[in-house]
């Protein structure tokens, strides 16, 4: 007994002395799950984020990205994707992580500020050059010969934001009329001639394979476009009416515990509330919470009346169910 | 699609299906401007079912993704996950050899002077041609979450079945895993090789006799420095030389601990060292001799718990065992340096393995005795062997430490010959004098440790042959081998004297071993 202990000891000892890298872990892995636009954010942000953490520990982290519809995506991490963080375009599709899979516990948006929403966004409408069609407001978007491009709500999370902000314009035209307003909604949505699932599908239909007249957008993928293809060939038209679209982010508790990545998971989530994250948000047009940087990039966002969807559609739990669930208005107004 | 659009619009215009209005009312700017609106209403049609199409191939790609994958080729089948995470692998090996003596004498354990049929002077049979299975083995591995697997391989040759591999595998990666279960043992090179993949019908001396098979245990393996060290740490239950061990219980509670290092530094060179290894590995363990017995067995029992081994020829035939009355008692250590290189079609393997067992005799019967070991018999014992083996593929192909893929399959009608190697290798094995004398060295009669007339002191294996490689799964192997042999039979069947004087060698064996192998 005692020489298989001695035995044991000097294995770890021998394999101590020829794995080094593995006694000491110094490189680590974390998988963020996102939603579609925020590819280029995060390419940039885990730049940042990786430097602060060398600085910090000592080890080297690396973040993997995955991006796609945020109704996707949520299914994914819920079918076992091991994501460490997920940073989804909306609260619901965490709820249902945290539902389905038992990752985290329910009440994970009170973690971190703001609602674990470290920035914020909305919706606009992007047309093309000189706004052929007269695009003004969303009436405009359901008349007859007006082509809409907008994901599907069904897989993307910015679409049903897109979804909701129309729904909300309708209700407000209409004296909170929901008839009148479905009936908006699936006038609109009889002009959408491709759903894609996710919104940078949407950016290649429209910009790229120059398919729509006015696509329903991210404001920071509106801008994005802007920038990348130039002002000469797209316009951002700016709503009277649209909606608070509040990107949450949390910790995938139980994988990073398997995976060992607890603490630079919790880490790189509090990172974006950082003055380095928030800068890097509006760098990328996403609207900044911290209240500095809000300002310093307060010029670049159009003002626009933002609605809330706590106060027009009871949260995301009631228009989930109304809206998007199987046999939702969706289902209803969208003939596939 | 921009371009091919303006290709589609050009053709409707000049194909006259919206050409006669232009023709009709060409100053008509308000049909114009129609026309136009048409043309773009067509655009954005054909467009959009471009996109369409897109989008459906996406999500093909998208749910090919999560399709699981079905294989089947010359490495087995298998289906798994489509991430390659999850895996199972169905594999196997049958070899269905030959052997023809045409000189030789069978093995020592049938000897007896009182049996039946015709003798030789020195009471031995001449060896039996034979027909036999030699490797029935079905595999079924795996691996689960990336990372950890398993193996299964029973063995349904020699007329009774057993579990030749079975074992888990944890790989966290690539510089530690670790294996437990029933495995090769980490320490020889040969023995690593597959039995599919051996160069030779049979295995040497030094992978055959001296150094273990099969172990019960755990092992820590891994490749360090950008994969050019490996490195093997064990601790198994142990096994007699040779040795593959049952998948029961241990019987004696020492330990055996294994290492193995092997570098191939120059592997990732263009140079004509890339394909040198070299390396060394070994055992150590310290039996008790008398937790070594079975006491509440029979004698029978007993001599197959001695925890010595037997040594047998390139044709299988054994021509050393140790007496009944031996057991091992005490330390056992073995080392082996060994080397591989290949270059080409040119391969080289070289191996040496030396074995020091502690031994000692039983002073009689086992059952319910209280001393069963005969004081001041204990010895030590050296045993070594080593072997040089070189093989040449004459169509050309690479030769490796793993199979052969042919560059051509054998097929008459498309004119393929299949791949051709040819392979010669020279072994021995010596064991020490002192085994065949008593623990004083004075008399080869009385006390040995094994008998002279029975065992022979030393093989020497001349073998060559050749390798045809129908395909990459279809082997036919034939092998010449000539051994010679010093000691090993008395004269006339007598006993050995106590000088050792009336012994002559065990008639050499010169043995034609063919097999037809199928392995996936």
């Amino acid at each position: 007994m005692k020489k298989s202990l001695l035995a044991i000891a000097l294995l770890t000892a021998v394999f101590g002395a020829t794995a080094p890298s593995l006694a000491l872990a110094k490189d680590v892995e974390i998988l963020n799950v996102s939603y579609d636009p925020t590819r280029e954010l995060y390419v940039d942000f885990n730049k940042a984020f990786a430097a602060h953490w060398k600085a910090k520990t000592g080890d080297n982290v690396s973040v993997k990205q995955s991006h796609g519809g945020a109704g996707k995506q949520a299914r994914a991490v819920i079918d076992g994707l091991q994501a460490d963080v997920v940073t989804l375009a909306l609260a619901y599709d965490i709820d249902a992580i945290s539902e389905k899979a038992k990752l985290f516990p329910k009440d994970w948006q009170a973690r971190l500020p703001n609602n674990s929403s470290p920035y914020t966004s909305t919706i606009v409408l992007l047309v093309r050059k000189g706004n052929p069609k007269k695009i003004k407001d969303w009436d405009d978007l359901v008349k007859s010969g007006v082509s809409v491009i907008t994901p599907n709500p069904k897989t993307s999370g910015g679409a049903r934001w897109n979804y909701l902000a129309a729904w909300a314009y309708a209700l407000k035209q209409n004296n909170n009329d929901e008839g009148k307003a479905k009936d908006f909604v699936k006038k609109l949505f009889a002009n959408v001639p491709v759903l894609d699932s996710g919104a940078r599908g949407s950016t290649t239909t429209f910009v790229e394979r120059g398919i729509g007249d006015v696509f329903i957008s991210w404001e920071n993928e509106a801008f994005l476009a802007l920038k990348e293809l130039g002002p000469d060939k797209f316009e951002i038209v700016v709503p009277t009416l649209s909606i608070l679209a509040e990107p949450p982010v949390t910790v995938v508790d139980k994988n990073a515990k398997k995976h060992g990545t607890e603490a630079v998971s919790k880490a790189y989530l509090e990172y974006l509330y950082s003055d380095e994250g928030q800068d890097i948000a509006g760098k990328h047009y996403y609207r900044p919470t911290n209240p500095k940087y809000a300002e310093k990039y307060a010029s670049q966002f159009p003002k626009v009346n933002l609605i809330k969807i706590d106060d027009v559609f009871g949260g995301w739990q009631k228009a989930q169910k109304t809206h998007f669930s199987d046999g939702g208005t969706f289902d209803q107004i969208y003939a596939k | 699609m921009q371009f091919k659009f303006s290709k589609f619009a050009t053709a409707l215009l000049a194909s006259g299906i919206i050409s006669l209005p232009i023709t009709a009312s060409a100053n008509d700017s308000s049909e114009l401007e129609e026309l136009r609106g048409l043309v773009q209403e067509l655009s954005q049609q054909v467009k959009v079912l471009a996109r369409k199409g897109e989008i459906n191939e996406e999500a093909a790609a998208a749910d090919k993704k999560a399709t699981p994958v079905v294989k089947a080729g010359t490495s087995g089948f298998s289906f798994g996950s489509a991430d390659g995470k999850n895996e199972i692998k169905f594999r196997g090996v049958l070899q269905a050899d030959h052997r023809h003596f045409s000189d030789g004498a069978n093995d020592v354990r049938n000897r007896s002077a009182t049996r039946a049929g015709s003798l030789d002077a020195n009471g031995f049979h001449d060896a039996e041609d034979t027909s036999l299975l030699r490797r029935v083995r079905p595999t079924i591995e795996g691996k689960v979450a990336g990372k950890y697997g398993f193996r299964f391989t029973p063995e349904f040759a020699g007329g009774s079945a057993s579990a030749v591999d079975a074992y888990v595998d944890a790989n966290l990666s690539p510089a530690f895993k670790i294996r437990a279960g029933k495995q090769k043992s980490i320490v020889g090179l040969e023995r690593l090789q597959g039995g599919g993949d051996i160069k030779f019908v049979e295995r040497s001396y030094v992978t055959n006799a001296i150094l273990p098979n099969r172990d019960l245990g755990v092992t820590v393996s891994g490749d360090l420095f950008n994969n050019t060290l490996n490195y093997g740490v064990g601790i198994v239950n142990g096994v007699n030389d040779g040795g593959n061990i049952s998948t029961g219980t241990e019987y004696n509670g020492e330990r055996e601990y294994t290492a193995r290092l092997f570098a191939t530094p120059f592997k990732d060179s263009d140079t004509a060292l890339a394909g040198l290894g070299f390396g060394i590995g070994g055992t150590w363990t310290n039996y008790t001799g008398e937790r070594n017995l079975d006491f509440t067995g029979t004698s029978a029992a007993d001599a197959t718990r001695n925890g010595l081994p037997s040594y047998v020829s390139d044709g299988q035939q054994t021509f050393f065992r140790y007496n009944s009355a031996s057991l091992a008692d005490g330390k056992r250590i073995r080392f082996t340096p060994q080397a591989s290189y290949y270059n080409g079609p040119f391969g080289l393997i070289t191996e040496y393995a030396r074995v020091n067992q502690d031994v000692s005799l039983l002073a009689g019967t086992t059952t319910n005795t209280a001393t069963v070991i005969s004081p001041n018999t204990n010895k030590k014992l050296s045993h070594d062997a080593w072997q040089v083996a070189a093989s040449y593929l004459i169509t050309g192909e690479d030769a490796s430490f793993r199979g052969v893929k042919p560059k051509q399959d054998f097929d008459l009608d498309k004119g393929g010959w299949g791949a051709w190697e040819l392979v010669a290798r020279y072994s021995e094995i010596n064991l020490d004098d002192d085994t065949f004398r008593n623990k004083a060295g004075t008399s080869y009669s009385t006390n040995t440790y094994a008998n002279l007339s029975e065992s022979a002191k030393s093989a020497k294996s001349w073998t060559a042959g050749v390798n045809w490689y129908l395909n990459s799964n279809a082997k036919i192997a034939l092998n010449y081998s000539h051994t010679s042999f010093d000691g090993g039979a008395g004269v006339g069947i007598t006993a050995v004297n106590a000088a050792g004087t009336n012994i002559r060698d065990r008639e050499s064996e010169n043995a034609l071993l063919a097999r037809f192998q199928v392995a996936f």
